[in-house]
């Protein structure tokens, strides 16, 4: 009988990793500064304080894999990667699935690798509500990360055919494409970035910042989940957790930095009594909602060769949409289509004939984290003017798709036509479809726990510090006091970045 | 978590492998069940409990219309008897044969032999283009691996200053 178990082999760890095999009691560990979430925020944050020559303890809810692990069985990774084998839900009509990595690197494990800083517009937005960030003082922390993790445009060979053919339309149409700036060093387009880079080329937070940080002395504890922030009166004291074998773990620290990300942050930080004057703890959820199409071709694409989202259009970025070409195994692409049986099947011969594209939206529509018998539960409802934007995304994504030379098209809406002709993807407009209508997921949730000048209104100062507390910063992408419109990592470690930096300037204050 | 099917929920799936999968992949059902259960262990545990008690459900509803249980039906009632929760009276029917169908899709096309018949191939590729990367690109690649380790303090002309 089939029972679910580790489906990666876990080999040697390197030195100052530590997971449950190395956890054979109740720990109790002290530490200058504990962090807690090892993906884009909280690496960033270990390796900068590391550096400094404080001694950090990172603790993480998932494994550790190291980029031998990462396999072609894409189930097996999604279990091991994903948090809830990445089926999470946010409550909504639709509802929204969500996925989160939950692995030593964190979502950086599993994302597609696009590395954009902060767009101006957004930061100016930022500004301009009374945070002291700007893009100008942005810019040591963008150009620092960058070096890190190696940002780079894609080498040509390594563009496939479903990049090159959305390429292709957009360039038909007049449309803005531009090269995706990525955290990588040679990809050579395995095109497996959401299930683990196999080649390691993706320079996601495991090979990094986390072995950065463990270079100058960092220790990092997976397995791990941490329960709740200890507290001395407003004072964040350190952590206490369990280890996967069961284990009670306490950390003692003299700071703690809670980089759980946007859904996790927030019911951390309930659990543990921190309470913001804002009353905002989880509120100002965005998700830039996402929605796929599949375009069908004469000619053989085999788009599961070649980098991932190789091209951003940015067309339509002013108005908050990017798309993207972004190739699927088959079997994650049999799961999102409504078919089955026989039509299943004659659908799926046609796989290789397949561009899978995508469509981020920035949305407008906020939602809630609430923190149920002390589990995080996302609420999102997608309105009606994001819902618009999406079907006007859908349309025009069709029409660069069918000037490629797409014959077919499938749409990511219950009872939807297939679309044979860019007429027909105009006339999507003709017939407004309602929110509830969309199959639509994300990678990206923000806001959370967000930064702003004024306490009565935000959860944090712009250094991640959060109000009413002591001792206690946020270090992800909870802190976004609006959606960004691009994919969010650069940001985060910026901003982490950034928040290492007033830790080290002002060490007495936190680390004394 | 652990999760087992039971008795009841392999029996129901092994039937449905034929309505949701196609025809090419019957010969696969006992290892497309068997895949179910690992990802159906990965789940939130009370999604995880949910479909458990909606399959046993999806079995003892079949008793209503054709007097015998889900697992048993022959292929035209079986078809028929999953469109009717497709198409069901109550979200609820909806979304419990939809998770089916999107478990079961998922777990047929994870089959080698699907993904050979799909073209895809990823096993070897993955192989063929990290070996290219090792060999072709080895003096960047080396010099990424030095330059994420190499120094460049945030704060140069500060020390630790911790009491």
């Amino acid at each position: 009988m089939a029972v679910a178990r580790p489906a990666l082999i876990e080999g040697a760890r390197p030195r100052g990793v530590f997971t449950r095999h190395d956890i054979h009691g109740d720990t109790v560990l002290d530490c200058d500064v504990v962090v807690i979430g090892s993906g884009a925020g909280g690496s960033t944050v270990a390796a900068e304080l590391s550096e400094a020559g404080f001694d950090v303890i990172v603790v993480e809810e998932g494994s550790y894999y190291a980029t031998r692990d990462f396999t072609a069985d894409t189930s097996a990774m999604v279990r091991q990667l994903y948090r809830d084998g990445g089926a999470t839900i946010a409550v909504g009509n639709p509802p929204v699935m969500y996925q989160e990595g939950r692995a030593v690197g964190g979502s950086t494990v599993i994302n597609g690798g696009m590395s954009w800083r902060t767009p101006e517009r957004v930061l100016d937005r930022w500004e301009r509500s009374g945070l002291d960030i700007s893009a100008k003082a942005m810019e040591p922390y963008f150009e620092r990360v960058e070096k890190r993790i190696h940002v780079a445009g894609m080498d040509q060979e390594a563009i496939g055919n479903d990049n090159q053919l959305l390429k292709k339309g957009a360039d038909a149409k007049g449309w803005k494409i531009i090269g995706n700036l990525r955290n990588q060093a040679h990809c050579v387009g395995s095109n497996r970035c959401a299930f683990g880079c196999p080649t390691g080329a993706k320079q996601s937070a495991l090979v990094s910042y986390i072995p950065r940080a463990l270079h100058y002395g960092a220790r990092v504890y997976a397995d791990v989940k941490v329960d709740r922030i200890t507290r001395h009166g407003k004072r964040a004291t350190g952590v206490m957790g369990k280890s996967a074998a069961g284990f009670n773990v306490a950390v003692r620290a003299k700071l703690v930095v809670a980089a759980c990300g946007a859904i996790h942050t927030p019911a951390l930080l309930v659990r543990s009594g921190f309470r913001s004057p804002s009353g905002r703890i989880g509120h100002n959820l965005s998700m830039h909602p996402n929605v796929k199409v599949v375009a069908i071709y004469d000619e053989p694409v085999t788009g599961w060769k070649g980098a991932h989202q190789a091209f951003q259009v940015r067309e339509f970025e002013e108005q908050g949409l990017l798309f993207a070409a972004v190739n699927m195994p088959p079997s994650v692409l049999a799961m999102s289509f409504p078919q089955r049986g026989r039509a299943l099947g004659e659908l799926m011969v046609q796989y290789d004939r397949m561009v899978l594209a995508g469509m981020l939206c920035e949305d407008t529509a906020t939602g809630r984290v609430r923190t149920i018998d002390g589990r995080p539960q996302a609420f999102y409802q997608l309105n009606e003017t994001d819902a618009a934007n999406l079907q006007r995304g859908v349309s025009l994504l069709s029409e660069l798709l069918f000037a490629s030379g797409a014959k077919r098209i499938l749409l990511p809406f219950h009872g939807a036509p297939e679309l044979a002709s860019a007429d027909d993807a105009r006339r999507l407009l003709d017939n407004r479809i309602p929110a509830k209508g969309w199959e639509v997921v994300t990678v990206h949730m923000m806001g959370t726990a967000a930064m702003g000048a004024d306490r009565s209104a935000a959860v944090t100062d712009s250094f991640g510090t959060v109000y009413d507390a002591d001792r206690l910063i946020v270090a992800d992408a909870s802190l976004f006091p609006t959606p960004i419109g691009v994919n969010p990592m650069e940001t985060i470690m910026a901003l982490a970045t950034r928040a290492a930096a007033h830790i080290i300037d002002n060490s007495r204050r936190f680390v004394s | 978590m652990t999760y087992h099917h039971s008795s009841t929920a392999r029996a129901v799936l092994r039937s449905l492998v034929p309505v949701i999968c196609p025809p090419e992949a019957a010969h696969l059902a006992d290892a497309i069940v068997d895949h179910m259960a690992l990802t159906i262990g990965a789940l939130p545990s009370l999604a995880a409990k949910g479909l458990a008690a909606g399959l046993v459900t999806y079995d003892l509803g079949a008793l209503v219309r054709y007097g015998r249980r889900a697992s048993r039906l022959g292929p035209v009632q079986a078809e028929a008897y999953y469109a009717s929760w497709e198409h069901g009276i109550t979200p609820v029917h909806v979304q419990f044969a939809k998770g089916i169908n999107q478990l079961m899709s998922l777990s047929c096309y994870e089959q080698p032999e699907m993904m050979e018949a799909c073209g895809y191939r990823a096993a070897g590729w993955i192989e063929q283009v990290t070996k290219k990367r090792l060999t072709v690109f080895a003096d960047d690649v080396r010099k990424q691996n030095e330059q994420i380790l190499a120094p460049d303090p945030l704060r140069p002309s500060l020390k630790k200053e911790v009491a």
